[in-house]
């Protein structure tokens, strides 16, 4: 019983691991400028290796293993979003517009 | 000494109107001294601007201590003047900057002296070489860049520096507390990759533990480390972590609505936004959390102004609201301080479109 | 109810060959550009990709030592974090 509960608790961690990855990767692909893309790459950072790393803790159980991965995204969720902002500001620095939807720079949308 | 003496010694300063930016530090005494021995130097009567900047907005909470703190200094470095003076006429004016409006950075602060000086036609500003404007927090760029930016004249007091040497070594209580938390925290990191259970990782855990702190304890912790207030932040931090993917859960389902939508409505916009956030940490804690939270994304971080792209409205919405802002403040300052108005009732937003200049 | 034929194991196995195809579609935008920023987006999400696949083939093969090299490439990616961030900030100058 306790098997079952786990398999299946281990598989919806996964496959939701895999959906916000898979919406971050849509994102970085569809999304119009650097911008926009950074927003959906710390989906990734969050949601997306949150979810899979749990699923691991939880198969390994209460161990030594798990604590690594609560390390692990403890690592990830204090460096990502360092870089993410690194990438941004050098982006902004470099004098990249940011896209906006009338793609004109009459940019004040109030 | 006489009157055409200045060329050779080291006051070279020609002046009669200076403006003495004042702040708490170990150099404050002898960088009064410093402007009243060289502006008496050259002229024989002498007016003084003693100013203290404050950094905060009289209607915070905290600040009030401060105003009472900063009239204290002004009254003191006024008794330090006639002090200095003897019986040279010396005109003494005391100021409190910054009281109407609220200074974010050093930009900030440069602009209200230059504004002063003009007003009260200034010919020098004597700078404390430690000035720091607000005590307690550090300000990210300096004071003396921004002075140039806006050309402005000024001379740095050649102060003696306990204070540089302070700021290394730090007195007795102050360096074990960095070394206290610095071996914990490192030996704790040890024995979790390790076996807590295992003599020789107890052992070598203690070694490496030991190294770590001597050698990198001063670079950790640029900041005093409070015996009571840094661990209770550590357990509120804590309080703070399920409050933070919360917020990235609701920002995510968000941001994932829109992007798997075919016609991808969204609306990249920039803000600015004035965060009642100060300093290294606390500022490090709400703009990480801010480009944790997918939807916004910190582009720039200067003191307490940050530029942040929002990719969908309602991620712009939850930022005007302040939720993150107020959790952090919960933080690093505790309850009462976490109650204040949102960003938008403050009218510290701004939207700047697709430029962020 | 577990389904018969399906291990936990083949379950970890799949979802890291699922986070490999993802990778793989990441990389277009790393070849693709068109700015340098983007590309390093792009190799900042490759990071953190692999840092889970690692994380999943250590529990699809039972190999918790795996972790350990995850643990690594966690810090290599700070590292790489603090390497861009004193490059933007001082335009060059590395450590």
């Amino acid at each position: 019983m306790i098997e079952t509960i786990r398999f299946w608790v281990i598989v919806v961690l996964l496959g939701l691991g895999v959906f916000f990855t898979f919406v971050s990767t849509v994102g970085v692909i569809r999304l119009p400028d650097i911008y926009a893309r950074a927003h959906t790459a710390s989906q990734t950072d969050t949601l997306g290796a949150g979810f899979a790393l749990a699923g691991v803790a939880v198969a390994f159980g209460w161990q030594h293993a798990a604590v690594y991965t609560v390390l692990l995204l403890f690592f990830v969720f204090i460096t990502n979003p360092t870089a993410a902002h690194a990438i941004a500001r050098s982006a902004a620095e470099s004098g990249i517009e940011p896209w906006t939807n009338d793609s004109d720079e009459d940019g004040d949308s109030q | 000494m006489s009157t055409d003496g200045h060329e050779e010694g080291e006051i070279a300063v020609a002046a009669d109107r200076l403006l003495v930016p004042l702040s708490d530090t170990v150099t404050v005494r002898q960088t009064v001294g410093y402007a009243v021995r060289s502006g008496l130097e050259d002229a024989g009567e002498l007016a003084i601007h003693l100013v203290v900047a404050l950094p905060h907005e009289a209607s915070l909470p905290e600040s009030r201590q401060r105003t009472a703190e900063a009239e204290e200094l002004l009254s003191k470095a006024e008794n330090w003047v006639q002090e200095d003076a003897g019986s040279a006429s010396v005109t003494i004016k005391t100021t409190l900057l910054g009281t109407d409006e609220y200074l974010f950075g050093p930009r900030d602060f440069a602009e209200t002296f230059n504004d002063y000086a003009q007003e009260h036609d200034i010919d020098l500003i004597v700078l404390d070489p430690e000035y720091q404007p607000g005590s307690t927090a550090q300000i990210l760029q300096s004071v003396e860049l921004e002075l140039d930016a806006v050309g402005l004249a000024y001379d740095e007091a050649p102060v003696e520096r306990p204070a540089r040497h302070q700021r290394l070594v730090g007195d007795v209580s102050e360096r074990f507390d960095r070394l206290f938390a610095m071996f914990w925290i490192s030996y704790g990191f040890y024995l979790v990759l390790g076996d807590p259970t295992y003599w020789f990782d107890l052992v070598t855990g203690a070694a490496v533990a030991g190294i770590v702190s001597l050698s990198l304890a001063h670079v950790t912790f640029t900041f005093p480390l409070d015996r009571v207030q840094s661990p209770i932040r550590a357990i509120r931090f804590g309080l703070y972590i399920p409050y933070l993917i919360w917020e990235i859960v609701k920002a995510n389902i968000a941001v994932s609505a829109v992007i798997l939508r075919p016609s991808m409505p969204i609306e990249p916009t920039m803000t600015r936004i004035n965060t009642r956030v100060r300093g290294g940490l606390p500022l490090l804690a709400l703009a990480n959390s801010i480009t944790l939270t997918p939807g916004t994304l910190t582009v720039r971080a200067d003191d307490q102004r940050l530029i942040v792209h929002t990719l969908i409205p309602s991620a712009r919405d939850d930022l005007f609201d302040g939720g993150l802002e107020r959790a952090i403040r919960f933080v690093f300052y505790g309850r009462e301080s976490a109650a204040i108005p949102t960003p938008r009732e403050r009218g510290d937003t701004e939207i700047i479109g697709g430029d962020d200049q | 109810m577990i389904p018969s034929g399906i291990t936990i194991e083949e379950v970890f196995l799949g979802a890291g060959t699922l986070f490999v195809v993802l990778a793989i579609m990441v990389f277009y935008r790393a070849v693709a550009g068109p700015t340098t920023q983007d590309r390093l987006l792009a190799v900042n999400v490759l990071g953190t990709n692999t840092v889970v696949i690692l994380a999943l083939l250590a529990a699809g093969l039972d190999q918790s030592w795996f972790l350990d090299v995850a643990l690594i490439y966690a810090l290599l990616n700070f590292l790489m974090a603090i390497a861009i961030s004193k490059f933007t900030v001082e335009r060059g100058g590395v450590l």
